[in-house]
């Protein structure tokens, strides 16, 4: 039966036959694909978001810790600009004492802002300023209050928001910085939305914020767009990893001590195995009598 | 395998007329083995000390750094167990005295428990140092008990059944418990009363030239 | 010292190589601890808080101050 199959296969017009048809199946197959993919937008940058490029940030490296200096003029632009709408609920006062701030200057921050305190005598409620083992407050008492304020859209709280994020500080940066003049021709944005491109559906509640001499940094750096965007990203960078410089320290400990570690361990079987693997057996056997 | 051991039965079958069968003159004489030669490998000038020391070096090292690395996996794993950053950063707390006036008490909570704070007038610092120790249930000097007279802090707790004494008042010009009528004096002492102690006195700090007073 | 002293003195008796051993690893453990660190913050000058610090003590009004040390 086989070779009765190949004895037709083998006919030369069956084969073009063949040949012709799986050309067309591929074509239109092909065809029919890219035609899905132009209405369904499946996979394509405009449904994902168009990935960020890899910034070099000062604390890229596997030994390279934040730049302070950038989560101290974040924290600056934070508090000017993002507070409006983000909250930044898991960051307590007390954690950027030593990184960002003094303890005294952190003092006189959380002391501006008033928390729920013990009812008084009577019972009636009372107010108190901030202490260092506050959380920071943030703009909206409530979701709702939140949404009502924008439009029914929930501005994202701030503190885990780069490891929230498929493209970590990258895309942080490139959303800030990536608003364009207008959208650009045939997108149609549903109403109260902005359009920017790295944003997964390019349709994103919140418009661009960040314009050049927007703040006014103490230490003299000119405050540019992307300036700003680069510190507040580092800063909130450093909200989601605040262990990360110390985590690097130790990464560098651990990597030197476990690779000596290793490699006296290989010398130390070496040794231990040598007597083992060069043993002779040596058998002499006693001579028979003929 | 299979092979090494039909050769092995096949080689000792025709051992088997003699009687001492594994020691037989025969079989050694008909081994193709080369013994190998380790010349190669000996070192020459050869230093017994130098390379027994040198092993005991790597072997120490190796130690070394199993035993620091083990030191600080038990590290880990015991301050796990410490207080963390944010239960530390409640554990304390500010009070500033500058905003209290003399002969007045304030009570702040720290800990969930209340602490009373005085500031003693002078009179009332004399009045603590007079009291003979005989008269007293648990005998402690004013001076063990402040770290400045003129200010007093204590746990407001009275010591018998934990009730939270009411201020400037009892028969010893102190505080008073109103559940079982215990009378603390100027200095926190108890006086009269079923408390069996003088009130606790917590931890405390005076910061920035005593404007401050840092609980815990 | 010569080995067979240097024998002599730590890995006859076992008792005092392993005793040598446990009490180097603490040495170890401090000052591995501090070389590392050490050069941590020399690779990383600039960029760390006790350095924006001092900067932010020198005085703000510098205006060319450049913290990215690179």
């Amino acid at each position: 039966m086989f070779s009765q199959v190949r004895r037709v296969a083998t006919n030369a017009t069956t084969r073009k036959f063949l040949a012709g048809g799986a050309l067309i199946s591929g074509v239109s197959a092909s065809a029919a694909l890219y035609a899905d993919s132009l209405t369904a937008q499946a996979m394509t940058a405009a449904e994902h978001g168009l990935h960020p490029p890899a910034f070099s940030w000062p604390h890229n490296g596997p030994f390279d810790t934040f730049d302070h200096a950038a989560i101290r003029r974040g924290y600056q632009v934070y508090r000017e600009v993002c507070a409006a709408c983000h909250s930044l609920d898991r960051i307590a006062w007390r954690t950027l004492i030593g990184v960002s701030h003094t303890n005294q200057e952190v003092r006189d921050m959380s002391a501006e802002f008033e928390y729920d305190d013990e009812p008084d005598e009577q019972g009636n409620p009372k107010k108190r300023p901030g202490k260092l083992a506050d959380y920071i407050p943030g703009p909206y008492p409530n979701e709702q209050a939140a949404r009502s304020a924008n439009q029914g859209a929930l501005p994202p709280d701030l503190s885990l928001i780069v490891k929230a994020r498929h493209g970590g500080a990258d895309y942080i940066f490139s959303l800030l910085t990536g608003y364009p003049e207008e959208p650009p021709a045939g997108v149609v944005l549903p109403p109260g939305s902005n359009y920017n491109p790295y944003f997964p559906g390019g349709a994103i509640a919140m418009g661009r914020v960040l314009f050049d001499d927007l703040v006014e940094y103490e230490d003299g750096t000119p405050a540019t767009t992307s300036q700003m965007a680069k510190d507040v990203t580092t800063f909130l960078n450093w909200c989601s990893e605040p262990e990360h410089d110390e985590r690097k320290r130790l990464g560098l400990k651990a990597i030197l001590v476990v690779s000596s570690l290793y490699l006296l361990s290989v010398w130390v079987k070496k040794f231990k195995w040598a007597a083992i693997k060069n043993r002779k057996f040596v058998f002499n056997p006693p001579k028979t009598k003929k | 395998m299979l092979s090494l051991r039909s050769s092995l039965r096949t080689s000792l079958k025709s051992l088997a007329p003699s009687t001492r069968m594994l020691s037989g003159s025969a079989v050694a004489a008909k081994s193709t083995y080369r013994t190998p030669n380790f010349g190669d490998s000996i070192k020459e000038n050869n230093d017994p000390d130098r390379s027994r020391s040198y092993a005991y070096f790597m072997v120490g090292s190796l130690g070394l750094l199993s035993s620091a690395g083990a030191k600080s996996t038990v590290d880990s794993f015991i301050s796990s167990m410490s207080a963390s950053a944010d239960v530390l950063a409640m554990a304390k707390v500010e009070v500033s005295l500058a905003a209290i006036p003399e002969g007045k008490n304030v009570v702040v909570k720290w800990q969930g428990k209340p602490v009373f704070i005085r500031h003693r007038t002078s009179a009332e610092v004399q009045e603590a140092n007079e009291v003979q120790m005989a008269a007293l249930k648990d005998p402690q000097t004013d001076a063990d008990r402040t770290k400045d007279p003129q200010w007093l802090i204590m746990l407001g707790i009275c010591t018998h059944l934990g009730c939270v004494p009411i201020g400037e008042s009892g028969d010893f010009g102190g505080w008073f418990c109103p559940c079982h009528g215990s009378h603390y004096d100027i200095s926190g002492r108890i006086r009269k009363g079923p408390a069996p102690l003088n009130l606790e006195i917590p931890a405390y700090e005076f910061e920035e030239d005593g404007q401050k007073v840092i609980v815990g | 010292m010569s080995f067979s002293t240097l024998y002599r003195v730590l890995f006859k008796r076992n008792s005092v190589f392993v005793g040598t051993v446990l009490a180097s690893a603490f040495v170890f453990q401090a000052s591995f601890d501090s070389a590392v660190t050490k050069w941590y913050e020399t690779h990383n000058k600039g960029k760390l808080w006790k350095d924006v610090k001092l900067q932010l003590q020198e005085g703000g009004d510098d205006e060319d101050e450049d913290e990215d040390d690179e």
